[in-house]
């Protein structure tokens, strides 16, 4: 997603559970919205009104319906 | 159940003391940054340090307070992600409290931004069975924000008591307190079987509606502009110059010749040394005291004088740049960087704290992700980042020097600690975690919360460094009168004279700057002041004293966070990059001709 769109989430991938348990704890849960803020040089986006910066490899983790 | 778990469930407002086999003790728990410490103060009457940074409030805070006439315990549990799961040592700690009888009410504190996250805790709590209240904090912002949430109704759907709050102003206090005897366990209703997730967002869907924000918000505008790359290095050069400014020109200059050329040159030292003439005895003792390795003159003067004003400057700007909420977007800008060394945009924090207090530092390594992580971090920190009392120095000297020394010895040092990290990373087995961070909103700090952190860290390290310092100083006295200096420097010298191309008296300075790297610092300083350093030798010698491991203090720390065993083999490895790097430097500046 680029900066200033928005989605849902749907889910979090678990190939990395200790990733996907971080997320989850953090508010990134299936039903939660997304707003990507920035991709470089770190991917920040806003979920549910909590400012979230994630190295790229994370943010592929989160998987995003896009209004 | 016992007396003391009976009468919890009495009824409030009662005006017999109730007895108890104890004080009814009373857990804060709650996720990072919501306000725990801000209500804890507001509760007991004192105040803790708050801080964003989960690891930076390890220790419990524990406290009393009033609450109907019987004083309670207080507890102020570290910030929590979560309570279930797999967990850090702060959530462990955090459940050990709320396990078994040691907590008999729990005040869950939430942001009430975040109700969801909130609620996920919430969720996890209820398996503890304690009689909770859940405090909805930062009620403004979140009014602010258009978040309104329907406190009466998922309190009667919890069955809790639920009161909104401001901390930091004080509003709702006199409500949270009239509610904890009304706390109660929580009623479960589980048709979600443990998915704390999905119970939290349905409550969430429930009881919370958004209005629609009202105009653009300045804070989200300044964040913008802080976290991009086109606005935001410029602003870190300006906040790196800031601190330039504060801690170089101010504390350093102005600051440490008030102190060290007003108050200790013409007034202390020349009083003590008077008075230690006169009323000491044994010559002994009167040089230990006021001699040339003298406890006041050397020991007392160095920590006070020269070191305290630096970096209680540097703690005051740290301060200021935690409370406001910069650090995590410095985080963002260094991740990719960090993490070639085997680090992430969290290794920040250690880093910057390192410009202050390297020791100080070392201990921070406490937040990274993983073992490898925290290893790296502590070997970098002693290898390249100069502590504040050092900068100064080295700013002092090269400063005069010219523009391109100083950029030598910053370009070795980085590149050096970027080789180092590279090789660490692939070296050392294990993992590194993920940057995940939360960026808390950008605000204007309060000054009294930054001269109380500062306050704070002064204290701390007058309690760590003072005793090493004066230590060193007694070490360096006793070597001295056993003729043992001269014999270290005379074994030193033809490593300093012959591989860095020093002049000889620099091997005494060396091994100063063992027991304090400043003592090695403001030696060199006193050497180049009287002319006898060129400009070569300046680079060189600053340059291995910054490799170095910084002092008594900071390797002593290490062996308290890694072991001896570790410990010992950063300090070797250290020292033979820091000569192996003086030597090569040396030669290559000879060879080329270079004068600076």
């Amino acid at each position: 997603m680029n900066p200033g769109m928005s989605g849902r989430v749907i889910r979090v991938m678990r190939e990395n559970p200790d990733r996907a348990d971080r997320l989850t704890a953090l508010g990134v849960t299936p039903g939660a919205m997304v707003t990507v803020l920035q991709r470089f040089p770190g991917v920040v986006f806003l979920c549910d009104h909590t400012e979230l910066a994630v190295e790229p490899s994370v943010a592929r983790a989160i998987v995003v319906d896009v209004e | 159940m016992s007396c003391a778990q009976a009468a919890v469930r009495e009824p409030p407002a009662s005006p017999l003391l109730t007895l108890r086999a104890r004080p009814r003790r009373i857990a804060l728990v709650g996720n990072a940054n919501v306000g725990k410490s801000v209500l804890f103060g507001r509760l007991t009457g004192q105040y803790a340090v708050v801080s964003n940074y989960p690891g930076t409030t390890v220790a419990l805070t524990t406290g009393r307070m009033m609450l109907g006439g019987e004083v309670c315990e207080l507890v102020d549990t570290p910030g929590v992600t979560a309570l279930d799961g797999v967990l850090s040592e702060d959530e462990l700690v955090a459940r050990r409290i709320l396990d078994g009888d040691r907590t008999d009410v729990v005040i869950q504190v939430s942001d009430a931004r975040n109700l969801r996250r909130a609620l996920m805790l919430t969720s996890q709590l209820s398996a503890f069975g304690r009689p909770m209240v859940l405090v909805l904090n930062m009620a403004d912002e979140a009014r602010s924000h258009g978040i309104v949430i329907d406190a009466a109704g998922l309190s009667a759907r919890l069955g809790i008591p639920i009161i909104e709050t401001v901390a930091t102003e004080g509003r709702g206090i006199a409500e949270l307190r009239d509610a904890i005897p009304r706390a109660a366990v929580l009623r479960v209703d589980d048709p979600h079987r443990g998915d704390h997730a999905r119970a939290a967002h349905d409550l969430a869907v429930q009881f919370r509606r958004h209005r629609p924000r009202s105009a653009a918000r300045i804070q989200e505008q300044i964040g913008r502009l802080v976290r991009e790359p086109l606005t935001g290095l410029p602003i870190l050069a300006l906040v790196l110059y800031g601190m330039y400014l504060a801690v170089g020109v101010f504390g350093a200059q102005t600051l440490v010749q008030l102190i060290e050329g007003g108050l200790f040159k013409q007034i202390i030292n020349p009083a003590a040394t008077a008075l230690v003439n006169r009323a000491v005895p044994w010559a002994i003792a009167r040089d230990f005291l006021v001699g040339e390795y003298g406890l006041i003159t050397m020991g007392l003067t160095y920590a006070i004088a020269i070191v305290l004003p630096v970096v209680a400057t540097f703690f005051f700007v740290f301060g200021f740049l935690e409370d406001s909420g910069y650090i995590p977007r410095l985080a963002i800008f260094s991740d990719r960087i960090f993490r070639t060394m085997g680090l992430n945009g969290k290794a920040v924090l250690p880093m910057v704290l390192g410009l202050g207090c390297d020791t100080m530092a070392t201990m921070t390594t406490r937040i990274l992700g993983t073992p490898k992580e925290r290893l790296i971090a502590v070997l970098l920190l002693a290898l390249g980042i100069p502590c504040s009392a050092q900068l100064a120095t080295i700013l002092g000297i090269l400063g005069g020097v010219s523009f391109a020394a100083l950029a030598t010895l910053f370009g070795v040092v980085l590149t050096q600690m970027f080789l180092v990290g590279f090789l660490a990373a692939r070296a050392i087995p294990g993992e590194r975690s993920d940057f995940i961070m939360e960026l808390p909103p950008l605000r204007l700090p309060q000054f009294g919360n930054i001269l109380r952190k500062t306050l704070l860290r002064v204290r701390w390290y007058l309690g760590e460094a003072l005793p090493l310092f004066l230590i060193g100083t007694g070490l360096l006295f006793v070597l001295s009168r056993l003729g043992l200096l001269t014999k270290l420097t005379a074994a030193a010298e033809p490593v300093v004279a012959g591989l860095l191309g020093l002049p000889r008296d620099a091997a005494a300075v060396f091994v100063m700057g063992f027991l304090r790297r400043d003592y090695g610092a403001a030696g060199l300083f006193q050497m180049s002041k009287a002319g006898e350093l060129d400009g070569v030798q300046a680079v060189v010698a600053l340059t291995v004293m910054t490799l170095f491991v910084p002092c008594v203090a900071n390797f002593l720390m290490m062996v308290k966070e890694q072991g001896l065993k570790a410990a010992l083999r950063i300090l070797g490895v250290v020292t033979m990059i820091a000569l192996g790097t003086g030597a090569v430097l040396n030669a290559v500046l000879r060879g080329l001709h270079v004068t600076f």
